[in-house]
């Protein structure tokens, strides 16, 4: 029995193997070119792309003149003759890009966009890349690109290429690309046993700590290449103002839980906060003031994590969709106006742009839904100052003939946050809106 | 023979299930909420104001938190008529957002500028804080949300030591169960007839639940985006149903007890019968739903049609 699946074993081994060479030979004869005619015959019509092909660097099918290893010479359903999309062409052969688990992916190479940064034929840099460098990533990111044009304090990897600490493609390890996860990353150049780095960090184990928490890794124009918008206690070198002594068994744990440590010196805020009606309820769970501050150092003033869309956006992911949308509508339907004058907005700019902070206040306030004005009309006119000359009846004497126990005030007919239709109105035509009150005029 | 038979039998039973559970299913998705009536005024005729609470209970009592006029008022509620019945007024609660209330017609009020929760007597008497005896540590919490079960146990959303802690009706703690690992903001929780706690997570519109003695709380559904804007409240009725109110999106919907979706109600309006930013909402079980309509600083009664 044993014998008899070795043999069919075997059998199988052969029969795969011949195969696959019968596979490899049709697909080497599959267009019965002339012996020596392959690459040489395309060349006869695409003269310029000899020139091409002088660079440093030829993508290997290029160079043994493999050209049917993408195109077909004869009919494709894709562009450029090729043999299969571009989405998916490359990956025929370069399968091995994306690791089978990313932790983080490159959004071009998901997209197999890969000609974004590489040219399938030759370059004169490494790896056929479009430009050498910085240069070719800076294309793209050029928020950091510029930012790093300006800085005081560089860090020295970022200089030497985005690729010492980045993979292109993806990471198996880590997200935003990293070779490694932090602090692994960081401890390959630095070494955490030194003296002067454990001076600098005051002895506390940083070395298993996240760096970025305090550290810009592309630098920036604080000395230590900290955020630029450092907390005063670590800025000062205070730690232990908010967490355990360095000895202690549980260094980094915090002193206080929750806003209860923030309370130690920012009592005068505090105590206004919590004088207040209404709290923005994050703020007094687990996480407290971290949800939005970071406890070291940032980017953003006030030591605010992301710049404000975002930052409210995490937990208001039903208001930041809608905007999106409402975006998008006011787009399609200026597009479709080819120019036409447009008769009244579908978005509020200040929620669009994502200023929240103009309108709510991020701790708490006396009135709903954290707004910072109490009276609705008083709000909107910090902005809309028609209000205070010409409009509708508005203001407690004037009551919302739908709802005896509500005055009229912009809301009643608007919402700030926008509707879907023109001038942000409740309903999609001006009349049906106005019959909701004037039921006399309703047909 | 024996053998098809057996198969047969099975398929039918199958079958059977299939169309019970599907008629289960269509009996939940006909529940419809009616409106019936609203409360814009006290006894006095003073208008109610930005109410965020109602407690009900099945001997025709209503309790609202008048919110923005810092009280709580009492009504009576006799085969769908509502009547006025007082007013409750205390410097302890000078902004109340939710109310509960136990067998005995006590009544619990969390305030939202305290952040505590402040016991009154059916009579209207303040009876104190609660402040639980024997709570391990940290001994600090602050009280997103509370309810109460048929029993008179009292549980307690404390976001700030991110658990449940549940009281008896002496007011003791009895135990207390962590929020899971994963989660965005638990806005409120509820408890079933049989016991089961569930946590609404307003960020990631999600319903966890810890069965009677289960020790820890799983995901009952996955995101309900589609269905829910910001869900901030949560209830349950006697048939083991789930209420979730949809504050943004001005919406009730109704959930299975496995978390299935079953429909929703309601939508944003002015007029009678819509909402606008409701919070609290209550049912008993007559079959009334009151929901105190925030926005249009009314109390809209419902009747539940199934």
């Amino acid at each position: 029995m044993r014998g008899r699946v070795d043999w069919v074993s075997l059998t199988l081994v052969a029969l795969v193997a011949l195969g696959v060479s019968t596979a490899h030979a049709q697909q080497q004869h599959k267009y019965k070119l002339k012996p020596g005619a392959e690459g040489t015959l395309c060349l006869s019509c695409h003269a310029d792309f000899a020139e091409k092909l002088k660079s440093k660097f030829v993508h290997t099918p290029v160079k043994t003149a493999e050209c049917t290893g993408c195109h077909n010479p004869h009919t494709s359903n894709h562009g450029k003759l090729l043999s299969a999309s571009t989405k998916t062409i490359c990956a025929t052969c370069h399968d091995q890009i994306v690791p089978a688990k990313p932790v983080s992916t490159h959004l071009v190479v998901v997209e197999g966009n890969c000609v974004r940064c590489h040219d399938p034929h030759a370059s004169n840099n490494k790896a056929n890349l479009l430009q050498a460098g910085n240069a070719l990533c800076a294309g793209c990111h050029k928020t950091i690109a510029d930012a790093l044009a300006k800085i005081k304090f560089k860090h020295s990897p970022v200089e030497g290429g985005c690729l010492n600490c980045h993979d292109p493609h993806a990471s198996g390890k880590s997200a935003h690309l990293l070779k490694t996860a932090m602090p692994g990353l960081c401890l390959d150049c630095h070494k955490s046993d030194s003296p002067s780095f454990q001076r600098q960090h005051l002895n506390y184990p940083v070395a298993k700590a996240n760096c970025v928490s305090c550290h810009n890794p592309h630098g920036s124009n604080t000395a230590g290449i900290l955020f630029d918008t450092v907390h005063t206690p670590v800025a000062s070198k205070r730690c232990a103002q908010c967490h355990e002594a360095a000895t202690s068994p549980d260094p980094f744990k915090t002193r206080r839980p929750g806003f209860e440590l923030c309370r130690g010196c920012h009592s005068t805020m505090m105590n206004e906060t919590f004088s207040k009606n209404r709290i923005h309820w994050p703020l007094v769970d687990q996480t407290g003031c971290m949800h939005c501050h970071e406890p070291h150092a940032s980017t953003q003033k006030k030591l605010l994590r992301a710049e404000e869309a975002t930052l409210c956006g995490t937990c208001h992911k039903d208001t930041m969709e809608w905007q999106a949308r409402l975006a998008e509508k006011q787009k399609q339907e200026r597009a479709a106006l080819k120019g036409r004058p447009e008769k009244g907005v579908f978005t509020h700019q200040p929620v669009q742009d994502g200023a929240c902070s103009t309108c709510h206040l991020a701790h708490a306030s006396d009135n709903d839904h954290l707004m910072s004005q109490a009276s609705v009309v008083e709000g909107c006119g910090a902005c809309h100052d028609w209000l205070k000359h010409t409009s509708h009846p508005m203001g407690e004497k004037y009551v919302d003939p739908r709802n005896k126990n509500l005055s009229l005030d912009c809301l009643s007919c608007h919402r700030a946050h926008g509707t879907g239709y023109r001038y942000m109105m409740t309903f999609p035509a001006t009349t049906e809106l106005c019959v909701q009150c004037h039921a006399q005029f309703k047909r | 023979m024996g053998m098809g038979m057996a198969r047969l039998l099975g398929s039918g039973l199958i079958a059977a299930c299939v169309v019970l559970i599907s008629l289960d299913a269509l009996g939940a998705e006909r529940v419809r909420l009616r409106h019936v009536t609203s409360i814009y005024f006290d006894e006095k005729g003073g208008s109610v104001k930005n109410p965020e609470g109602v407690a009900c209970n099945d001997a025709s009592t209503l309790i609202v938190a008048d919110t923005r006029n810092g009280r709580l008022l009492r009504y009576t509620v006799d085969n769908r008529t509502v009547k006025p019945a007082g007013e409750i007024r205390a410097p302890q609660v000078s902004y109340p957002i939710r109310v509960q209330m136990n067998s005995k017609g006590d009544i619990f009020s969390l305030d939202g500028k305290q952040r505590r929760i402040a016991r009154f007597g059916a009579g209207g008497e303040f009876k104190g804080y609660v402040s639980p005896e024997g709570v391990p540590s940290p001994t600090d919490f602050i009280p997103r949300s509370l309810k109460v079960d048929r029993n008179d146990n009292l549980y307690i959303l404390d976001v700030f030591s991110a658990r449940v802690l549940v009281l008896g009706a002496d007011g003791k703690f009895q135990r207390q169960l962590a929020f899971p690992k994963e989660y965005g903001f638990f806005s409120d929780l509820a408890v079933d007839f049989k016991g089961s706690i569930f946590l609404l997570d307003s960020v990631k519109a999600m319903v966890f639940v810890a069965a009677k003695d289960a020790t820890t709380f799983t995901a009952l559904t996955q995101g309900l985006r589609a269905h829910l804007s910001f869900p901030t409240y949560l209830t349950t009725d006697s048939r083991g149903g789930l209420y979730v109110v949809d504050e943004n999106g001005a919406g009730v919907v109704l959930l299975g007890q496995d978390g299935s979706f079953l429909g929703r109600q309601l939508a944003m309006g002015w007029n009678e019968g819509l909402l606008y930013y409701p919070s609290q909402m209550c049912l008993n079980d007559k079959g009334d739903v009151f929901i105190a309509d925030r926005g249009n600083s009314r109390v809209q009664v419902f009747s539940v049609v199934r």
